[in-house]
């Protein structure tokens, strides 16, 4: 197994997707501490931003603006895997690792780690300029301790969101129609389904996510109940063994021509 | 490299894509220590049983197997068998060493052995090159760089010379049959029989995905037309002196529209010359044909007479 992470390692590290797609989590966590920091949220209710820093929940908040990239990773688990086919280097995987589950335990393995080392780069971001933009400032202090949780559901749900990336890349393998199938999953149905149905929400995957992430709300359902972390960790998980389990025993044993 | 792991077995082979028959009925052996031509024209199922072969199309009937085990069941396939089954599976963003160094970390391969088999088809220049930017020919050798990196016993490559210059061909050519001498299997695909004419030893011809014709070369070219024009201004003298009586096969005699020239197949040119000399007739032209073993090659394949074997 370790030479077949290796592989799978360097074929993430050989092409520019996996840089690209950090820097997009570090850019866009920077925009989302800066306008956090900088401009009012007008669904906050306060009359102006002084006040809002103010608020240890707010500041929260800040410290998790990583989370709202998470998307970013799921794309990259999907692009990984799609990839294969779109470029047809799965031939080549093939040859050398025919027993084809084999391939989809080891890529997403190694984009569990890849998701967890970019939600550590996105907390990092998201800290550092957090302490920058707020100094100077009267604000709340950041609670380390909150801050440390962040990290923690960052990193896991990170990890496990680019792992689920790789599982639907493996059932949807047309790049276009499971990058494109994913947000509107996340971005829209998910959102619609959620309100007309609250209870479910939590259960599906960008409401475990928000589990797992705490304190940052992805999808933007802001009065839906959340799973705890540990409940939401398994729920996400379990959508990708799932989804990866169909995958190998669907799509992943089609012919390859 | 032991003889029968090397050996490849195409038994009752059959695919279905949906309504296409692509392959029916196929079964052919391919030898360790010679160079096999697997030769057909375009569609005619070569790709779909060589993918067959290496697991990655699943047979509606039959089976395909190297050394007797389906390659999915082989301990090392990236280490047995080397394929180069197209001149497009790379990541357009990954360099020709990225590509390589890939493949040889699943093998388990050190870094040294990607830059000896970039060095081996020629690319150690463009290493650091990006494949997509590559012309054909460069990418053909990249796919054979990949299918030499974990110096495999056996070698199955869809149509190399596609894309290669003259000079590319020559060089295949000494590639593959260095190693055929080292007694590893080589079965190359082709849909241009002169292609790789020189350098196959066996051949194995299909059409319409099924087999017309599995032999060596050497018989191929025996069975087919060893055609010897002559030309004679006593014609039904000439014909006389051939036919001898009782003789098993006779030669069969065709006679063409031109007048007095006969084409004769059966008998070597000398044979013809000694009996016209006997018989006392007169020849003006004794012409033993080029084998054209390419023209052979349209013919059998067009017909595709399925099933019939050399």
């Amino acid at each position: 197994m370790m030479p077949l992470l290796r592989s799978e390692l360097r074929k993430v590290t050989t092409t520019k997707v996996l840089f690209f797609l950090t820097l997009a989590v570090v850019l866009f966590t920077a925009l989302n501490v800066c306008l956090l920091v900088y401009l009012t949220p007008s669904a906050m209710g306060a009359e102006n931003n002084d006040q809002l820093l103010m608020n240890p929940e707010y500041i929260d908040n800040i410290v998790g603006a990583a989370g709202s990239s998470a998307l970013f990773v799921l794309i990259l688990g999907i692009v990984a895997m799609t990839g294969e086919y779109r470029h047809m280097t799965i031939t080549a995987t093939l040859l050398v690792t025919p027993k084809r589950s084999r391939i989809l335990i080891a890529k997403g393995l190694v984009f569990l780690v890849i998701g967890a080392i970019i939600g550590l780069i996105g907390f990092a971001t998201a800290i550092v300029l957090a302490t920058i933009t707020l100094s100077g400032k009267e604000h709340a202090p950041i609670d380390s301790g909150v801050a440390l949780q962040i990290l923690g559901g960052v990193v896991l749900g990170f990890a496990i969101y680019a792992f689920l990336g790789v599982a639907v890349g493996a059932l949807i393998r047309n790049q276009v129609a499971a990058v494109v199938g994913a947000l509107v999953w996340v971005l829209v149905l998910e959102a619609l389904i959620t309100v007309f149905v609250d209870w479910i929400g939590k259960w599906l995957p960008g409401g475990a996510l928000d589990a797992v992430l705490q304190a940052t709300n992805v999808s933007g359902r802001g009065g839906s109940e959340v799973l705890s972390v540990g409940a939401g960790a398994v729920v996400l998980v379990g959508y990708a063994v799932l989804l990866g389990a169909i995958a190998s025993t669907t799509t992943m044993r089609r012919d390859i021509t | 490299m032991s003889t029968i792991a090397q050996t490849l077995t195409i038994d009752h082979l059959s695919k279905r894509f949906g309504k296409v028959h692509a392959v029916r009925d196929l079964s052919f052996t391919v030898e360790p220590g010679r160079v096999t031509g697997f030769l057909g024209p375009n569609g005619s199922g070569k790709t779909t049983t060589l993918r067959c072969l290496l697991g990655l199309v699943r047979p509606s009937d039959g089976t395909a197997s190297i050394g007797g085990q389906p390659y999915r069941d082989l301990d090392h396939p990236g280490r047995v068998v080397g394929a180069a089954l197209e001149a497009s599976g790379f990541h357009p963003g990954r360099t020709a060493r990225g590509h390589l160094r890939v493949i040889a970390d699943a093998l388990d391969l050190p870094k040294a052995r990607v830059d000896e088999v970039l060095g081996l088809v020629g690319l150690e220049d463009a290493a650091g090159r990006k494949a997509g930017g590559f012309s054909l020919g460069m990418r053909q050798r990249l796919s054979l760089a990949a299918a030499l990196v974990g110096d495999p016993g056996i070698l199955i490559l869809d149509e190399p010379a596609n894309g290669l210059d003259p000079e590319g061909i020559a060089w295949l050519r000494g590639l593959l049959r260095g190693l055929a001498r080292e007694g590893r299997t080589v079965l190359v695909s082709s849909h241009v029989l002169s292609e790789v004419q020189q350098t196959v030893d066996d051949v194995v011809i299909i059409s319409k995905g099924a087999l017309v014709r599995a032999g060596s070369l050497a018989d191929l070219a025996g069975n087919g037309a060893v055609r010897v024009r002559v030309r004679s201004p006593r014609r039904e003298a000439l014909i006389r002196a051939l036919e001898v009586p009782g003789e098993d096969p006779p030669p069969t005699v065709l006679e063409p529209t031109d007048d007095g020239e006969l084409l004769v197949t059966g008998l070597t040119a000398s044979d013809i010359g000694r009996r016209a000399f006997l018989a006392g007739v007169e020849l003006h032209e004794l012409t033993q044909q080029t084998n054209d073993l390419e023209s052979l090659f349209l013919e059998l394949t067009a017909t595709g007479t399925p099933g019939g074997t050399a």
